[in-house]
């Protein structure tokens, strides 16, 4: 992989990361975990890991998200930190 | 608690910034990993279990009992999740 | 130098990507942020095992090319294995997503039981229910 690319989308994982922790409104850093999860994906693919990235597209970027937005309408959505 | 936690990831960060520099570099051909057990894997595969995947050749063939144990995982946890979360019926304490 | 550091920074940033998620689990007062963290934390660590699968200079995807099934049926096809990438770490890290999903379910679970008892979700008031009511 082009490590120019490579270095834009760990740049790009540790900003979600970050922003993933730090928002207060707990769906949008459910979503955002979503997005971050994605980008892990691409990062699999150009690593030449295709089964690991289908797997996480679908079971740890669908599912988790799906999960953790179902606990989130169960629960109270403000966060305090 | 912030003070803690900070200095937790201090020293856990650099422990491992420390282990960091004795680790192959990434994408080394003739990293032990790559080198020791795989090249028999990568050979055999196509012969043993006639999967062009090696993947699925490996997590369906070689290691298939691990397999069945993830679907026992998985099991666990839904039902889990379902006694957790039912609808209690009356006179059931708690 | 630049040589060096490109052939490091993929480990620096599954570092700080690690201590990112050790942070949440640790600093953060809210119990879905900390499950966040640990998902972030897990991640961090699978990527750091496929990762090491990775080797560079023409090793393509683990799937065998051509004429698999003519190779198959002579028996003994010559595979150049340096031009495959290690399959072992993609099978270990496949069932180790799967088991992720699982534990943050279940821990989801818990989390809306703690809810429904609560009527919170932030730890410290948590805590202080529990030192007034004793439960």
């Amino acid at each position: 992989m082009i490590w120019q690319l490579d270095l834009i989308l760990c740049i790009f994982i540790v900003i979600c990361a970050v922003a993933a922790i730090t928002i207060k409104d707990l769906l949008a850093a459910v979503i955002i975990l979503g997005a971050y999860s994605f980008f892990m994906c691409i990062l699999y693919t150009g690593m030449g890991a295709v089964d690991v990235a289908f797997t996480e597209a679908s079971v740890s970027a669908g599912v988790g998200t799906v999960l953790f937005v179902a606990a989130v309408s169960k629960t109270k959505r403000r966060s305090k930190d | 608690m912030k003070v803690i936690a900070i200095a937790i990831i201090l020293l856990t960060g650099g422990l491992l910034i420390y282990g960091v520099e004795d680790m192959p570099g990434w994408g080394d051909p003739d990293s032990p990993a790559s080198s020791h057990v795989s090249p028999k894997y990568i050979k055999e595969a196509l012969g043993k279990t006639a999967t062009p995947n090696m993947v699925t050749a490996v997590l369906g063939d070689y290691r298939g009992y691990d397999t069945m144990g993830e679907t026992a995982v998985i099991f666990t946890a839904g039902i889990g999740c379902i006694l957790m979360l039912r609808k209690k019926r009356k006179g059931e304490g708690d | 130098m630049l040589e060096y550091i490109i052939s490091k920074y993929n480990f620096w940033v599954y570092v700080i990507l690690l201590l990112i998620g050790l942070y949440a689990m640790v600093g953060k007062k809210n119990l879905v942020k900390k499950l966040i963290g640990m998902n972030i934390f897990q991640s961090a660590v699978i990527l750091f095992y496929v990762s090491i699968g990775v080797k560079k200079g023409g090793a393509t995807v683990p799937i065998f090319l051509g004429n698999a099934h003519a190779a198959h049926g002579h028996g003994h096809a010559i595979i150049d294995v340096a031009s495959y990438i290690n399959p072992l770490p993609h099978v270990l890290m496949l069932t180790a997503i799967v088991v992720s999903i699982a534990t943050t379910g279940v821990a989801l679970a818990v989390l809306i039981l703690i809810f429904r008892r609560y009527k919170t979700l932030e730890l410290d008031e948590i805590m202080k229910i529990r030192k007034e009511t004793g439960v």
